[in-house]
């Protein structure tokens, strides 16, 4: 923004903020690219530079990156449910479903995720006994379910009354018009802040290494008290994650191009 | 609501008419009907007959009601008071199905409202391949031959976000049609549409006039009215102010607010 000039336009500049690459914007295409080599090429070089360290500190990862991959798919599988339920929750007329709804968004909202972790994972715990992968899934779930919850609503919100009263005055019910009109469009506003959801998701498994759950960074931490190599193993921690956040949010790119299918342009 | 040229100070208190039939059996009958939008009378005592194969013409100012009454005949809009019978059934009768009733009142709104996430073709078949258990094919067949009629066959294949104002509503028409209604109601189905388009939707609707559907209609296109319509109803305030064949209506028009009404618009 430009005021040093009193006679010139004021001029408000408004971000796209969104983390994920628009596929049409040739800008965003090359810094996509231009992280995604950069991250290649700056690996490359690390390990044949110093391979005993980072070569070293590389090799101790896969294991952990299964995990990783592990969590997230099970906790993304399982949270799409949780927020579609939680999003039509809040957006139900039943008193008693929209209070419900709305009550876990709310609590869930305020506690932080790391706290939720070990809650469940002790809760359940003292229940009966369940491995800490198990407890670190049903947390993230919990958790990214009701920030969905939010992403769902306000996308099948913003579908016009009219594509719902078109599908009514044709015959079809309340369910039927939700997963016939509804939903299919609600789907295209909801990727992108779904799929950032899904991005921070595989960053913040990482949180889950605390209930030793063996995953990219605990893998890391293990290898690097050994070593005590630790500038080393972080460095290459925090470039598998690009890595792999990268690829993923790319995909998620590619999947909102294919859905604006009906576009006019 | 209201434009300020439309308050009416001269007849401030006007008993409405009603539009009955003098028929045992009318395919829509309204009776004693009231509608508030909190403290606005949005229908205010409204009394209607449509006879089977009648063409009936809503017109009036905006916020008269006109809208609301069109709408409330296939539920979208829920009635304070009074009775609606479509077919024999009674629409806040517990037993009666409203999405089965519905199929029957084929309905086309102003602003189209096709689903842009389907092709043309997928919008006139998903109701009858997903309602009436139609096979696919059998109802793209229905559906071709509806877009012919509709004049916009070679569109079939296109999504909707491609055609023109009027190439959409003609589509919204025939989509209406792909569950053969025993009614069609329209919601000012020209109004969104620029000038030159208005013709071809018009003309699809006198087609279906010609071929006997019932048809009530809320418009602006005078024209239209007097041509096709076997009745006309005037509304401002909710009320029903008078009701008559089109020759009359627009030649010896008897409440002074329907004559300042047509002095304005014709």
């Amino acid at each position: 923004m430009s005021m040093n000039k009193s006679s010139a336009p004021r001029v408000i500049e408004i971000t796209d903020g969104a983390s994920i690459p628009d596929p049409r914007d040739k800008n965003l295409i090359s810094a996509w690219s231009l992280a995604f080599v950069g991250t290649i090429l700056c690996t490359a070089y690390l390990c044949w530079n110093d391979p005993d360290a980072y070569l070293e500190a590389l090799k101790s990862l896969p294991g952990g990156v299964l995990v990783t991959f592990e969590v997230t798919a099970c906790a993304i599988l399982l949270s799409l449910p949780i927020g579609l339920f939680t999003g039509l929750g809040r957006l139900s007329r039943n008193r008693i479903i929209n209070l419900i709804a709305s009550t876990y968004v709310e609590v869930i909202r305020g506690i932080p995720l790391l706290v939720q972790l070990f809650y469940i994972y002790y809760g359940l715990g003292r229940l009966f006994k369940v491995p800490a992968i198990f407890a670190a899934v049903i947390a993230m779930s919990v958790c990214y379910g009701a920030y969905m919850g939010e992403v769902f609503r306000s996308g099948i919100s913003a579908i016009s009354k009219g594509q719902v009263e078109a599908a009514r005055s044709l015959g079809f019910d309340r369910r039927q018009t939700m997963m016939l009109v509804v939903l299919p469009q609600a789907w295209r506003t909801i990727l992108p802040p779904v799929g950032n959801e899904f991005i921070a998701m595989l960053k913040d498994t990482s949180l889950v290494s605390i209930l030793a759950v063996g995953d990219i960074l605990r893998k890391g931490r293990e290898f690097a008290s050994v070593t005590f190599m630790y500038f080393e193993t972080y460095t290459m921690i925090a470039l598998v994650y690009l890595f792999i956040t990268l690829i993923l949010s790319r995909c998620v790119s590619l999947m909102e191009a294919k859905l604006a299918y009906y576009d006019h342009k | 609501m209201t434009t300020n040229n439309d308050i009416d100070t001269s007849t401030p208190e006007t008993e409405g008419v009603d539009a009955c039939m003098d028929c045992a059996n009318p395919i829509i009958r309204i009776r004693d009907v009231f509608k508030f939008y909190g403290s606005l009378l949005a229908l205010d005592n409204v009394n209607m007959d449509v006879l089977p194969g009648e063409r009936v013409v809503i017109i009036g100012p905006s916020g008269s009601g006109k809208s609301t009454l069109l709408r409330s005949i296939n539920k979208l809009e829920i009635i304070d008071r009074g009775t609606i019978i479509v077919d024999g059934y009674d629409l806040y009768d517990q037993k009666v199905n409203i999405n089965t009733l519905r199929q029957e009142l084929g309905m086309v709104f102003q602003s189209f409202n096709l689903f842009p996430h389907k092709t043309v073709l997928q919008n006139l078949t998903m109701a009858p391949v997903n309602l009436k258990k139609m096979p696919v094919k059998e109802a793209e067949s229905m559906a071709l031959e509806l877009l012919a009629k509709v004049g916009i066959a070679e569109k079939a294949h296109v999504y909707p976000s491609k055609l023109s104002g009027g190439q959409q509503q003609r589509v919204a028409i025939a989509r209406a049609l792909a569950m053969n209604p025993k009614i069609m109601l329209f919601d000012e189905p020209t109004s969104a549409l620029d000038p030159e388009m208005i013709g071809e939707v018009l003309d699809v609707m006198k087609n279906l006039a010609l071929e006997g559907m019932t048809m009530v209609c809320v418009t602006h296109e005078m024209g239209f009215a007097r041509e096709v319509s076997d009745r006309i109803v005037f509304m401002d305030n909710g009320k029903i102010l008078e009701v008559g064949k089109p020759e009359h209506f627009f030649t010896a028009p008897e409440h002074p607010r329907l004559q300042r009404f047509l002095k304005q618009i014709l």
